[in-house]
């Protein structure tokens, strides 16, 4: 595999609106760049933009259907994309989850200390 | 902020000034990210994180500086400088803290991989703490709090 084609990938999933959008196409079928845009806070013409860069990158596939295009998600380049993205990702979840556990555990201590609210 | 971004968002059970504290202290950062962090959390200040290996003996070291300190609200850093002394592209990462019911929602961003190129996410990943999850934590943590809540 090739550092580009890593990087473009890395770009077209990195944008929280196309995470989002390939979220709506997996959970919903395949959809057009209108119906995705009834889901999203922007327009038409932004959705069907990031479209076209998840396309270039093949994470959808587009079908003709009438005046619109219906996308649908490719599972395969998805998965291979979501494995590099996990690897940064999964160190984060791993440290904000520690974040968590003592931040509560020292907020447990204080309401405990002053007798609660 | 378009290419190359990291997000999450986690709710934490705590106020947004204990949530701060944790993330902001090097004596909390610590306790869940590097081995050490030597650093003052104020704007501009530059320091460093170090990781111990207990396998080898080696020790890495990389550099630090903090962004924006803005209590309760912000705290930002960057780290994974390309070049020594903090200079050329980095990594910047951004906690911010909004109040949620009794506790707080945290949303962290780590930006600059688009600059930085794919070789550095690898190179990060080399980085993940060299603790294997939150079973090496758990027997510090008791003692960590003790430690916390007898010093106001």
């Amino acid at each position: 595999m090739s550092t580009a084609v890593d990087d473009e990938l890395w770009s077209a999933i990195g944008d929280p609106i196309r995470r989002t959008m390939i979220d709506l196409l997996l959970a919903g079928g395949p959809g057009t760049a209108t119906s995705l845009s009834e889901r999203l806070p922007v327009t038409r013409q932004a959705v069907a933009k990031h479209l076209a860069v998840l396309d270039r990158v093949g994470l959808v596939h587009a079908t003709p259907a009438g005046r619109e295009r219906h996308f649908q998600v490719d599972e395969a380049q998805l998965a291979r994309a979501v494995a590099q993205l996990s690897a940064v990702g999964a160190s984060w979840d791993a440290r904000l989850r520690r974040i968590k556990r003592i931040a509560e555990a020292i907020q447990r201590n204080l309401d405990e200390n002053t007798g609660g609210d | 902020m378009e290419y190359g971004t990291i997000e999450r968002d986690i709710h934490v059970d705590a106020k947004p000034e204990v949530v701060f504290e944790v993330i902001s202290r090097p004596e909390h950062m610590r306790e869940w990210w590097p081995d050490d962090a030597r650093y003052e959390p104020v704007a501009g200040a530059e320091g460093e994180l170090v990781w111990h290996n207990a396998e080898t003996g080696e020790t890495s070291t990389v550099e630090f500086a903090v962004e924006e300190v803005d209590p309760p609200k912000r705290f930002s850093f960057r780290w994974c400088f390309a070049e020594p002394a903090r200079q050329g592209p980095s990594l910047l990462v951004t906690f911010d803290l909004v109040p949620a019911g009794a506790g707080t929602l945290v949303r962290m961003t780590e930006s600059g991989f688009r600059e930085m190129g794919w070789e550095i996410a690898v190179l990060e990943e080399n980085y993940r703490d060299h603790v294997s999850g939150w079973d090496h934590y758990v027997p510090r943590l008791a003692a960590y709090i003790g430690r916390l809540v007898g010093t106001p």
